[in-house]
């Protein structure tokens, strides 16, 4: 069973003192999944990384070619621009351990500074040679100033300071309609009395798409090409990046700080080198979409905003370029999914499948003799039809009512439907008024049983998941469902970073670290 | 009246002795606040040195307990208790409530990574995604419109309305918050230096590993701090909704990222520079708007954080920490 | 002949504690001077105030001539001092051949962007960077080479890891080796092998060597002087024999000699 040619990189997961070769390759031996997936993963690891590289973003640029629906090559676009913002983050995050909070400001500067520069905002329409770099490089400059301050203190000191300094950008792209030079501007002779730099709430819009000549990126096919070359083009440098003198020492300076100066590495400068070329990854995605978009949009580099692309970095795996790509993937695809209304959603009919296939996905992957999952899962079913029975028998208007099918219409929903509604308790008139008080109350009782879950072992734990997942498709169906496009989303987004971090710190392609502490 | 000459743009009005007091009388109400909201930063960087991003969501849900009992006993028009006993109440709903979250929040989301020994960036992300939730939880539950304490109806509006010292004017609100904070300030320094735990909670901030060994159950104190902390930023919560009259799921995350400088600016780890740290904040933000623009009052606040991390990153009243090599 | 090392009346303290008293201390080159001490005597403060990690209250530290006192680590590395650490201190989560090829940074000048685009400087300094790494790995024979390489810093057992730190200190160049209890923790096969490392060091290395162990047979092997410490005051210097024996040395060790008991 063992391979006689030694396997580079060879993940080991626990260290182990004093084991020779064999021993110490048993790790992965162990935990190479077994079967087809095992073998198929394996396969895959062994082909070299650039082939993996280029065989995957070939698959990426064949996507427009395979299908003509426009709102797919949007999501695919939106999907890119995450991949690049988290490539970027990865930087400061992922390579040097430093909590940069501001990130989104770098996004935003990058997008209103296109934005100033091509559009009708100050009549200027420079070209897209022209105006990425200027944007970029300024923000570079940017990210340098504000490590500046922070760079002799523990990296707790740049999160605060980062982190205000996100909120600060958010403020005075929103303030930014009545700049004025404290309020002077009539005294000095100036001719109006403040002006509009940001565009205020309402951004700035008219912006020009990219424009190389005469030719103007104007379809969405146009800048899925372009956000998928950045992608391929930042990722490659990264690579090389990180395995250069300036990726091992900002790897270094994130293991031990104190041992990498002392080993000859000037780490503030360091410091400073993540932070500022986070930014001008983060400003690149700003300038593309702000081209994208036609406009910059406060909303757009908001907390919210922030939050996903942390979302997307942890969960692909800080530290792995690889991972920063299939966050984005999983978490736009994710939240599209999750988003009523959309022809995405309807597939899944509003995120309804994807949240029923993740339950069985948690539980089959959690659970490993397949008659404990079955009878979980059925305990599950049995459980629902009985309290439907029982409390239809009592009250029959509580199990009258209708589940969401689309943005807006309740009804009966074909044959799933008819098979969630059986199973679940949705009174009549629940999305109308009176229905929401007690549903409250069930999602609280729903978060004080899922905590209660990490507390439970062995067969209680089991015995709860029954109740605690049949509550949770409940709660989904008569109540969370219905705010898919606001809270709900960013709620499970919220909770997704709280697990990940409890159960899998190092996301799905990371490396897991060991620290000493 | 004395010319205040600087950068020649005030008007009169603002010339004026009185209109400088309202403008301290704000800002060490303000500061206060803040202070009582960065004391809890600072005692949890202390003992765990962990900034917890989810103690501004502790400060929100206390305001919403304040506001959910004013409610229950009928409002600020008509409540069914005297005044006084009212805001009594719900002070202290608030501080059991939001005492309980912070530890239920501890317990749940640092905890298990405490003991897991995951690295350092783990408990942040935690804490966003935990910031995060409770803020959605917040916009599910109570919708994101602004819930209205209305305290200009309590008691008749004896409580808002100005009185006035000569020429100067305070309200009772304002010395109430003042005084309360003041009260809080004296308990915690006598629970801090008096009692066993308080001992013991400056023994892990000093050196977790150390008192462990000492026989400190850790986790109590952990438990205890906060307990305590978000008890107090629970308070500020409610004094925050009576005094601007209003409050809203995000109210936590905006206050929390202003006590967060205060406590930086006071010297992190340190309970009475925390107060210092958060008056000097609210003084300064005061000033911002009253004499110059409300827009950018927090563009002032972090240019001075900046200033402070250049000048003298240990805070006011913080001590340089040497580190054992 | 300028000593390599010169320290001069050096004091330091943390707050009230006075760690370090009034010490005058030299390294020629190509010596191996080691320094001893009861625990608490000021000999990791000794190596933390000449790589720069505090800086002293009083007193120069000259290196080749040229004070030290008041730079950075990082530069006082480049100017020729590398060290190992007590507690050791490895980055873990990087591999092998990384952690030693990471201490080349202070001599190799190739930017981010030069990296990112792969032109040629980086490209040059990239393969000698490589190049040395595998020679200082090559030094401890084959624990640390081939397979080895690649595999995380964390899972190597503890005397490698006590070789790889040594190995990444050599990659930084230096003219003086620091070494903090080298053999610390090792069991006697091991500590025979590091007392003829070190020797090797200085032989095929060309390494000037200061050493701090609490073990006296690697002091007795490899030492052309001692330096005894305590309470961070010198109270000996001279050949191993002459420290050894000295009275105040043994007392600091064992205790002052009351009357004996019959």
């Amino acid at each position: 069973m063992s391979d006689s040619t030694p396997i580079v990189d060879a993940p080991v997961h626990d260290p182990e003192i004093g084991a020779d070769e064999w021993v110490s390759r048993s790790g992965d031996r162990t935990t190479r999944r077994g079967g087809l997936i095992g073998r198929a993963e394996h396969e895959l690891m062994r082909l070299p990384g650039t082939i993996r590289f280029f065989a995957f973003f070939g698959l990426l640029a064949l996507i427009p070619v395979m299908t003509s629906d426009d709102y797919l090559i949007r999501i695919g676009t939106v999907t890119l621009v995450f991949a690049l913002l988290a490539l970027g983050l990865n930087v400061s995050v992922g390579y040097a351990g430093l909590l940069d909070l501001g990130y989104i400001a770098y996004y935003g500067i990058g997008a209103y500074g296109y934005a100033m520069l091509a559009s009708s905002k100050f009549g200027v329409h420079w070209q897209a040679w022209a105006a990425i770099p200027t944007v970029v490089g300024a923000t570079v400059v940017i990210g340098f100033l504000l490590a500046l301050p922070s760079r002799r203190l523990s990296g707790d000191y740049l999160a605060i300071v980062t982190l205000f300094f996100g909120q600060i950008f958010y403020t005075l792209a929103v303030q930014g309609y009545k700049v004025s030079l404290l309020g002077l501007n009539k005294d000095l002779g100036l001719h109006s009395a403040n002006w509009d730099v940001t565009g205020g709430p309402n951004g700035i819009a008219n912006v020009d798409g990219f424009r190389i000549g005469s030719t103007t990126a104007i379809t969405d096919h146009a800048y899925y090409y372009i956000t998928l070359a950045a992608v391929v083009l930042v990722f490659a440098a990264l690579h090389f990046a990180n395995n250069s003198r300036t990726g091992r020492a900002w790897r270094a300076l994130n293991d031990d700080t104190l041992a990498a100066q002392v080993m000859s590495m000037r780490i503030n400068w360091l410091k400073m080198l993540a932070i500022g070329v986070g930014a001008g990854v983060g400003a690149l995605a700003g300038t593309i979409n702000g081209a994208l978009l036609q406009g910059a949009f406060p909303d757009d580099y908001n907390t919210y905003v922030l939050i996903t692309i942390y979302a997307v970095l942890i969960l692909g795996g800080a530290g792995s370029l690889s991972g920063a790509v299939l966050g984005a993937i999983v978490v736009t695809v994710g939240l599209e999914a999750l988003r009523p209304g959309t022809e995405f959603s309807d597939w899944t009919a509003n995120g309804r499948g994807l949240f029923y296939v993740t339950i069985l996905i948690v539980v089959l992957t959690m659970m490993r003799p397949w008659r404990r999952v079955l009878a979980v899962l059925g305990g599950t079913v049995v459980f629902g039809i009985l309290l439907h029975v029982i409390i239809g028998a009592a009250w029959p208007r509580g199990v009258h009512g209708g589940i969401l099918n689309s943005a807006s219409t309740f009804d009966h929903g074909g044959s799933m439907g008819w098979a969630i509604r059986h199973w679940l308790v949705l009174p009549a008139g629940t999305f109308q008024t009176g229905g929401y008080t007690v549903f409250n109350y069930l999602v609280v009782l729903l978060i004080a049983m899922i905590l209660g879950l990490t507390l439970l072992k062995g067969w209680m734990r089991d015995a709860l998941l029954v109740p605690t997942i049949w509550l949770a498709a409940e709660v989904y169906e008569a109540r969370l469902i219905e705010e898919g496009s606001g809270a709900t989303r960013f709620l499970l987004l919220g909770a997704g970073l709280i697990v990940i971090m409890a159960k899998r710190p190092q996301g799905l392609l990371g490396k897991p670290r060991v620290e000493i502490v | 009246m004395h010319a205040f000459a600087l950068l020649g743009y005030f008007q009169s009005y603002q010339l004026s002795w009185s209109y400088l007091f309202d403008q301290l009388v704000a800002g060490v109400t303000l500061g206060s606040l803040y202070g009582l909201m960065a004391i809890g930063y600072s005692m949890v960087y202390g003992v765990l040195k962990l900034l917890n991003f989810a103690h501004g969501e502790v400060f929100m849900i206390g305001a919403y307990i304040g506001y959910f009992v004013l409610v229950a006993l009928g409002g600020a028009l008509s409540p069914a208790v005297p005044v006084a006993l009212l805001i009594f109440l719900m002070i202290a709903a608030a501080m059991i409530g939001s005492g309980v979250l912070g530890v239920a929040v501890e317990r749940f989301a640092y905890r298990p990574l405490r003991k897991a020994r995951a690295p350092r960036i783990a408990p942040l992300i935690s804490a966003l995604g935990v910031s995060f939730c409770l803020q959605q939880l917040a916009s599910i539950f109570f919708t994101t419109q602004y819930k209205q304490y209305n305290p200009f109806g309590l008691s008749g509006g004896t409580l808002t309305t100005p009185w006035h010292l000569g020429s100067f004017e305070m309200s009772w609100m304002q010395v109430f918050v003042i005084l309360m904070t003041a009260f809080f300030m004296l308990v915690l320094w006598q629970l801090v230096t008096r009692t066993q735990i308080g001992r013991a909670m400056r023994a892990v901030s000093f050196d977790l590993e150390a008192a462990s060994m000492m026989g400190i159950d850790v986790d109590r104190v952990v438990v205890f701090t906060f307990f305590v902390g978000s008890a107090l930023a629970g308070a500020g919560g409610v004094m925050n909704g009576l005094y601007l009259s209003n409050t809203w799921p995000q109210v936590g995350f905006t206050v929390g990222l202003i006590a967060f400088t205060a406590a930086v600016v006071g010297g992190i780890g340190s309970i009475p520079g925390a107060m210092v740290g958060g008056l000097a904040i609210g003084l300064l933000k005061s000033f911002a708007i009253g004499y110059w623009s409300s827009a950018y009052q927090d563009v002032i606040v972090f240019c001075i954080l900046i200033l402070v991390l250049l000048i003298r990153p240990s805070g006011i009243l913080g001590v340089p920490a040497p580190q054992k090599v | 002949m300028t000593p390599l090392l010169q320290l001069g009346g050096v004091s330091m303290a943390f707050g009230g504690l006075q760690v370090i008293s009034d010490l005058d201390l030299h390294v020629n080159e190509g010596e191996i001077v080691s320094v001893i001490g009861p625990n608490g005597a000021g000999k990791t403060t000794l190596f933390n105030l000449i790589t720069g990690v505090y800086q002293p209250r009083s007193g120069d530290i000259l290196f080749a001539g040229e004070s030290i006192v008041g730079l950075a680590p990082n530069q006082i590395t480049n100017r020729g001092i590398a060290r190992t650490f007590q507690t050791l201190r490895l980055f873990l989560n990087m591999t092998v051949k990384e952690n030693v090829m990471a201490a080349a940074y202070g001599h190799t000048h190739a930017t981010v962007v030069e990296s990112m685009l792969r032109l040629p400087r980086a490209r040059r300094e990239e393969k000698a960077i490589n190049a040395l790494a595998e020679e200082k790995l090559a030094f401890f024979g084959q624990r640390l080479m081939g397979y080895r390489w690649n595999q995380p810093a964390y899972s190597l057992s503890y005397a490698n890891r006590r070789r790889l730190e040594i190995a990444r200190a050599m990659a930084a160049q230096p003219r003086l080796l620091l070494l903090d209890e080298p053999a610390a923790g090792m069991n006697p096969v091991e500590t025979h092998e590091i007392t003829e490392l070190i020797a090797r060091l200085r032989k095929e290395g060309g390494y000037t060597i200061l050493v701090i162990e609490h073990d006296m047979h690697v002091v007795e092997g490899i030492s052309d002087r001692v330096v005894a410490l305590d309470h961070g005051v010198k109270i000996a210097e001279g050949t191993f024999e002459a420290v050894a024996t000295n009275e105040r040395v043994v007392e600091a060790y064992l205790g002052l000699q009351t009357t004996e008991t019959k």
